[in-house]
Formats: C-alpha cells, structure tokens, sequence
C-alpha cells in the first residue's frame, strides 16, 4: 500500500481491480466525518438554498408578482434620482428585499435569476474543464513522453498568460451573441490546465504503482488501464478540485460581470448588479449588500465544502 | 458635429474648486449667493475629471472645451451671457458688430475693435484672424468645428496655410477690415465665425500646426501660465486684455486653476462636504445617485440646473427591413415608456421628457407631441394596431446599438421593457465606449437602431436637423445621419429653408420641418438631459449656459468674497 506522493493525495486503496465496483464504505465514511462538522452542514444548507432560490425563481416571481425585468416606477422617486421609496432600500411587503434604483425593479427576483446565470455558468464551465483537464492529465500523465510535453507546455502557456486580462479583451471584442455561452467557453479555456496539471501529477504516481504493473502484466490495453484502473483512483481528487472550481468561476463571472464584458444586460447577474449599486452605496447601501451578500454565501460556502472535502478525504488516505 | 461625447467631457469635468485667497468661510451676506454678482480677484480651482480635449481652438469641439476657450480666446463674434435664449444670442466680439453681408449672403465684412491685443501686447489685425483660419483648415488639425470648410469659398484641394499658403478668399483690405467670401448664400454666417477656429493667432509668429496645443497664444483675458497633461492646468490673467472692449467676459477670478484625473464620485463627495478650498470651487453635473443627497436646503442654495441643450434620441435605421415602415418606426415611437427612460437616467431633475428632435434651447422650437401617451408612460395597444396594419401582427425584433455604459444601459433597458409589452422585441449590441460613435457612424455595421444624442453647434436648426435627418449627409463612415433618412421631401425643404436671408423665417421653418419630419418616425426623441451642479458655497456669478451644454459659464463666474 503506497501513499500517493502529493498535495492532493487522496484515496488510493489498491483495489483498482475493481473497475465500476464503487466504494460504499469510504463514500459513507466521508459523509459521516462532514456531517459532524457544522461549518460543513451551513455550507451545504446554503448552496441547497440558493440552488432552490435559482430552480425555483419563475416560481418566486409568481408569488412576489413581479418578473426579474418588471419596472415598478412607483416603488421609487423620480425627483430624487430615482431612490427607492421607503426604508433599506424600498423594502416592502411587495418587495421583500428591495427595488433597484431607477427603475423599481424586484431586487429578490433578480437575484434569484441572477443565481440561476452564476450558477449555470459555473457548473458548465466545472463539467467542461474537470472532463477535458481529467482526459489532457490522464493522457500527459499516463503515456508521457511527446504527448506529455506538448500538452504540459500548451497548460504551461495558458497558465503563463494574464488570463483575466486575455478574458475581458476576448469578450469585448466578440459580438454579443450568445453570452453565457461564451462566457463559459472562455473561463474553460483559460480554467482546464489547473485540473489537468493535478490530474496529470497523480496519474505518473499512479502508473508506476503494483495494480497497474499487475494490469500491465496481465496484457491489458494501454486505454483500458488509463479509464478502468487509473481514472477510478482520482475520482477523490477530481471531486474535490471540481467543488473548489465553482466558487471560482461564480467569482470570476461576477467579476466580469462587474467590468461589463460578461453576461448582458438586462439579463440579472450578480457582478453587474454590485457594479451598478457602486454609484449608489451612500444612498442605497441595501443595493449592494444585497447581492454582494448573495454572492459572498455562495463562495464562501463552496470553498468551505471543498476544503473540508479534501481534508476528509486527506484523512481517509492514512486510515485506510 | 457636435456628439454626446464631447460634452460628457464637460459633464465628468465637473468640479471646479475655487482655492484663491480666502481662508475665511461664509461671511458675508452680502451679494445673492450663487447668481450674484462676483467680486475681482481670488483664484478658481476648478476640479476636473477628465482634462480637455485640445487647447488649440481647431481641434477641440465639444460644449466643455468651447466654454474654456472663451476664458483664453476671442473670436470675432461669441454666444452671449444668460440663462436660456440670453447665452445662445450671437454677440460681437473681437468686432465691432455681427457682420454686414452683401446682398445674398455670400460675402460678409467684419470690422475689429480697436485696442484688442494678443498676450504679448502686440495688436490683433485683421491679417492674423485670417491667418488663424488659414491655419485651422491644415488637414493634421483641422478635425473640430467643421463650418469654415463648408461655408466658404476655397479651391477643393486647399490645405491649410502651410501647404496650401494664403486663401484669396478671405480679404483684409485693411488692418481692421476682413472680408469672407463663400461658396453659398449663408445667412447665420455671424454665428460661424464664433467657431473655436476663428480664432486669431499672429499671423507673423513662429506658429506652427502643433504649437498652440502645447503653448496657447490668448487674446482672451488670461493666459495659459503652467499646463501638465492630465494633471493640471493654471490661468492668469493676461494684462494686455481690456475690459472695456469686452461685453462678454466679467473675468472676475485673478486666476483659474484646473486639476484633472478626480473620480467622478469624489467630486460630488467633495462638493458636497463643502470643506476648506472646495467652498471656493465649482462643479459640473452631478451623477444620479446624488441627487437625493443634494436635497437639503442648505446644498440646494448652491445647486445650478439648466439644459444641456442636447437631444438624447433613438435613431431608427430606415434601411433596415422592417425599419423601413414608417408604420413600424411609429408604433416603435407610441410604444416608448419615456418615463421610465427618465427615471433611469436620474429622474426629473436630470432629464426632462422630449417629444420633439429640437431642444427648447433652439430657436424656432416648436412645441407637439405626435405620439402621445397617458403621462408619457407609453402606449403598448395602439402600437400593437400600427403594427398589425403594417403587416407584423405577432410582433418585431430588432437590435439597438448601445454604449458600454450603465447611464445608457439603464435607458435601453427602459426602452426594451417598454417595447416588450407592444410584442416588439429589442436585442442589445452592446459596444466598447471608445469605439461606440465609430460604429453607429459606419453605414455597414450600424444596427436597427442606437441611443445616441445630438447637441446644434449654435442654437439654430441649422445646425441641427440636417446633420442628423439630411439625405446629402449620409456618409460611409462619419456618418452622423444615423436614421439613414433620406427624404425627398425633407431634402427639398432644408434646401429652401437654407437659401432664407431672414435668420428668424428660417428659424421658424426649421421648428415646422421638425414636425415634418417626426411624422415620418425616422427617430424617437427621448429626453433633454439636464446638469446639476453643486458650487462651493463662496462662489458667485454661476449659471448653466445652455450654448456649453449647460456647463457653468467660465467668463461669469467668481468669487463671492476673496477675504
């Protein structure tokens, strides 16, 4: 029984013979050791809630009665500026959290839509980079040699680049079409080395190990090693570095959101909802509180979640 | 040419903050706050958050740097001193009156006042605002107020002075005579030579294309002492400048000073607080999220409002399929919530609702209303029916160019929700800031439809209908008619209205054309913005002039006391 040399090392039992058999015992273990953490327990509480917030928001705008671009002009005051009427941001018991300024707009609808966008772009662009950077790592890691030097350079050259920079001048100059998708294609794009430089790095342990030489032994094919014997050993690492990238990628598409080359208005987005309160935080603070707490939770909560994951999963390795 | 652009230059180069002498606060009762009368002396610190586009006067063309370059330039005529219709009056200047045309309006004779002199004390002649002319039609700098080029009379290839030499056709049968001969009848020809590049320079100097951009050469009453790029910018006054040949210019302050690169924020923060040197200072138009702040009596008395004198409008692409209905640009017109429009950009304060192309700044403005709604709130069924007659009863789509910026991102939005309820769908282009107007002002990669403004270059319909709505004035690229209209008719009427001699009949002809032309839809007016502007508590003499974009005339304001 080897220990995998990294800071990513996660469950390695050598039972890799077992191909789909998958591992009840440890995945239990995992839930049982996080439950008992309450950081771990308001983390998860928090992304259900606004993971229901986002599924359920044509819902909540059936009951709130307004629509995520509905203007109320009489929520606000037209010889103030447009303020909303009313304490803390016009909040009513018709606007639960508030109305936009200027143009009366539902604040909790459109957070709940715009939780739907963040949440839709991160979990896309999660899915896009964790197959693709689980394939390159796997492909440099396991076969080595050119494959690994191309690829490994080409992770290199998209690591060396100032991508948030690459990003927002990317953006600006594509036409507008379809937003989220391209703002999915371009936080892939830059998003897929981090996971495949750690994939890649455990697959080269991995390919030297007893299981593997057996499997190799045995006359298996080079591809039949790398899905059935290898990939099932990353499954811990893949699920931990997939659960840290949503936060981040939430984070980065409110950021440029914020700069106005992400989603489009009047399409509700978290980052241009704060970049639009920024002119009014003395007036209306309610107005950037609002999603920039919304915004916080959501970050917060995953990376949480992922930290506690990884550490769990740390621990199952010396145990096991 | 004037575009929104320019005079956003004034609206960010807000604050201007009177340091000067005083130490002392309020003090005196005396004079009536911020319109009274100011006294002599003191400095202006004027902050500012972006620095002028050009000190030399052929190259800046925007309401900001026009209302500068009065504080350090004469032309032979200027817009006048007041609120309203007193600002936008052409007065004399540098002459003696506004001009005597000969018959048909072709050729026009000046005469110069006596004892007008440059900086260094030599005496302004007749041969250097010949020569300031010449120079400003050098194609290397000749991008600002387009009028000398058009009006008159030159050979087509002529260059400027250093390549092309003297022009013909400009006369200086004396030292205190200039004769300008044009190429067509022009009756509002007093108010073109008080364009920026009517400006005199010496016609003997060492002045060359770039130099007065660097080094300005005043005939106004200060002079250009200390200027760093970007970041600061100082007045003082220029001994040589006598007062008694100036109706115009109080220039009461000794000195101005300028600093550039202030957030725009902390400009109404600063403005507001009415702390130390910023009570001598005074600032342009305040963003929307302060206006509820300013509401208190106390920063009220020292609020200014006034019309930038500018239309904020929707073109409407008539080449464009569908677009070319007038049917389908009318309900487009009905459907507007223009209330809303107007609370996005600021309210009622900022912005008042606009029904026609012509501000009310313009003489001749006519006032009607061709597509009315209850509170101007829209009116979503009517234009279903208009659209059902011409032929889209499920509804139309069409995509708007818009600036990446969240004033005219708020008034889309308005505008697509609005136009949401008359199953008329509005997708957004947004484009970068920089290269917004390029775009809008290239024929091939212009959309359905922009939001975009038009301010006149003096208050005439002249110089503002047919820019805008002229068929002659299309353009590949440039291109400022933006609706692509081209109508026989309204091409005919221009033609006329332009071969006036009375400048009133005229005036009152392009108010009627307006509405000519408002009938056939090719554009939705949607707002008149206004500029609040917060001064510090010691200033006086301010107003909006509505010939600057209703900026705070430079050449009136002062200190109320320079204790």
């Amino acid at each position: 029984m080897s220990t995998v040399p990294s800071e990513l090392a996660v469950e390695t039992e050598p039972k890799g013979v077992l191909p789909t058999g998958s591992a009840p015992t440890p995945a239990r273990r995992v839930i049982t050791t996080l439950r008992k953490s309450p950081a771990v327990v308001v983390s998860v509480c928090i992304i259900v809630f606004i993971v229901l917030l986002a599924v359920f928001a044509p819902v909540l705008s059936a009951i709130t009665g307004w629509g995520p671009y509905d203007y109320d002009p009489s929520a606000i005051d037209s010889d103030l500026g447009g303020i909303p009427i009313g304490p803390l941001g016009g909040i009513s018991a018709e606007h639960w959290l508030g109305v936009e300024p200027g143009n009366g707009r539902d604040i909790l609808v459109r957070v709940a839509y715009g939780a739907r966008v963040s949440l839709m772009i991160a979990v896309s662009a999660t899915l896009i980079t964790t197959t693709f950077g689980v394939i390159m790592g796997m492909i440099a890691g396991f076969f080595g040699g050119l494959a690994d030097q191309v690829i490994s350079r080409v992770m290199d050259f998209l690591m060396a680049f100032p991508s948030l920079i690459f990003m927002i001048a990317l953006l600006s100059a594509l036409p507008a079409g379809n937003r989220p998708a391209l703002l999915v294609l371009v936080l892939s794009i830059f998003g897929w080395p981090y996971t495949a430089r750690v994939i890649r790095g455990q697959t080269m342990s991995l390919r030297n190990s007893e299981f593997v030489e057996a499997a190799r032994a045995s006359g298996a094919r080079p591809l039949k090693i790398a899905f059935r014997e290898v990939l099932p050993n990353l499954r811990g690492t893949i699920i931990v570095l997939a659960t840290l990238a949503v936060p981040s990628y939430i984070g980065t598409e409110a950021g440029l959101s914020f700069l106005g080359v992400g989603v489009m208005p009047p399409t509700p987005s978290w980052g241009q909802m704060i970049s639009t309160a920024v002119g009014w935080y003395a007036v209306d603070p309610m107005f950037f509180l609002i999603p920039g707490t919304f915004l916080f939770l959501t970050v917060f909560s995953f990376t949480v979640l992922g930290d506690n994951l990884r550490r769990v999963l740390d621990a199952g390795d010396a145990a096991s | 040419m004037k575009k929104r652009t320019a005079f956003l230059g004034l609206a960010i180069a807000t604050s201007l903050a009177l340091v000067g002498c005083t130490a002392s606060n309020t003090g005196s009762g005396s004079s009536g706050g911020v319109s009274g009368e100011p006294v002599e002396g003191g400095t202006l610190h004027v902050l500012q958050n972006t620095d002028f586009s050009h000190l030399d006067p052929a190259q800046g063309f925007d309401g900001g740097v026009n209302n500068f370059y009065r504080l350090i330039y004469r032309t032979l005529t200027t817009q006048g001193v007041g609120e309203g219709a007193k600002g936008t009056e052409i007065v004399p200047d540098l002459a003696t009156d506004t001009g005597t045309p000969n018959e048909d309006a072709t050729e026009w004779t000046f005469t110069l006042q006596d004892d007008i002199f440059f900086e260094d004390g030599t005496p302004i002649t007749s041969a250097d605002v010949k020569f300031g002319v010449e120079r400003s039609l050098d194609p290397s700098i000749s991008i600002g107020s387009p009028y000398a080029k058009i009006v008159l009379d030159m050979p087509e290839d002529y260059q400027g002075y250093y390549i092309s030499g003297p022009l013909d056709t400009i006369e200086t049968p004396d030292e205190k005579t200039i004769v300008f001969h044009l190429n067509q009848p022009y009756a509002d020809f007093a108010a073109v030579v008080g364009q920026a590049p009517f400006t005199p320079f010496p016609a003997d100097g060492d002045v060359t294309t770039t130099s007065i951009d660097q080094q300005p050469i005043a005939s106004g009453p200060y002079r250009v002492t200390e200027y760093q790029r970007g970041s600061t910018l100082v007045l003082e006054r220029n001994e040589y400048w006598d007062a008694a040949t100036d109706d115009v210019r109080t220039a009461a302050p000794d000195s101005f000073e300028w600093t550039f690169g202030l957030d725009a924020a902390t400009i109404d923060e600063r403005m507001i607080a009415d702390q130390g040197a910023d009570q001598d200072a005074i600032a342009g138009s305040v963003q929307a999220a302060s206006i509820s702040r300013i509401q208190t009596p106390a920063i009220q008395e020292r609020t200014i409002q006034g019309l930038q004198g500018c239309t904020t409008y929707m073109p409407l692409n008539t080449t464009k399929p569908g677009m070319d209905d007038p049917l389908v640009r009318q309900a487009i017109n009905l459907a507007v919530d223009k209330q809303a429009v107007k609370d996005g950009t600021g309210g009622s304060q900022l912005a008042d609702i606009a029904t026609t192309m012509m501000p009310p700044t313009v003489a001749g403005f006519a006032e009607f209303d061709l597509y009315p709604s209850e509170d101007s709130k829209g009116d979503p069924e009517a234009a279903k029916a208009l659209l059902a007659e011409a032929g889209y009863p499920d509804g139309f789509e069409f995509t708007l160019d818009i600036r990446n910026n969240p004033k005219m991102q708020a008034q889309a939005e308005a505008i697509q929700q609005a136009l949401a309820k008359a199953d008329i769908t509005v997708d957004f282009n947004l484009i970068d800031s920089a290269t917004f107007y390029e775009v809008i002002g290239t024929t091939s990669q212009q959309h359905d439809a922009a939001i975009t403004g038009w301010c006149p270059d003096w208050a005439s319909g002249a110089t503002f209908l047919p820019p805008i709505f002229e068929g002659t004035q299309i353009f590949e690229k440039g291109n400022s008619n933006v609706a692509q209209l081209n109508d026989p008719a309204v091409n005919q009427r221009m033609t006329e209205i332009r071969a006036m001699t009375d400048v009133d009949e005229a005036n009152a002809a392009w108010g009627a054309l307006d509405e000519q032309i408002m009938e056939l839809a090719p554009a939705v007016p949607l707002l008149f913005e206004k500029a609040v502007m917060v001064v510090g508590s010691n200033i006086a003499g301010a107003y909006a002039h509505a010939g600057f974009s209703g900026g705070i005339d430079y050449v009136s304001v002062g200190l109320a006391s320079t204790d």
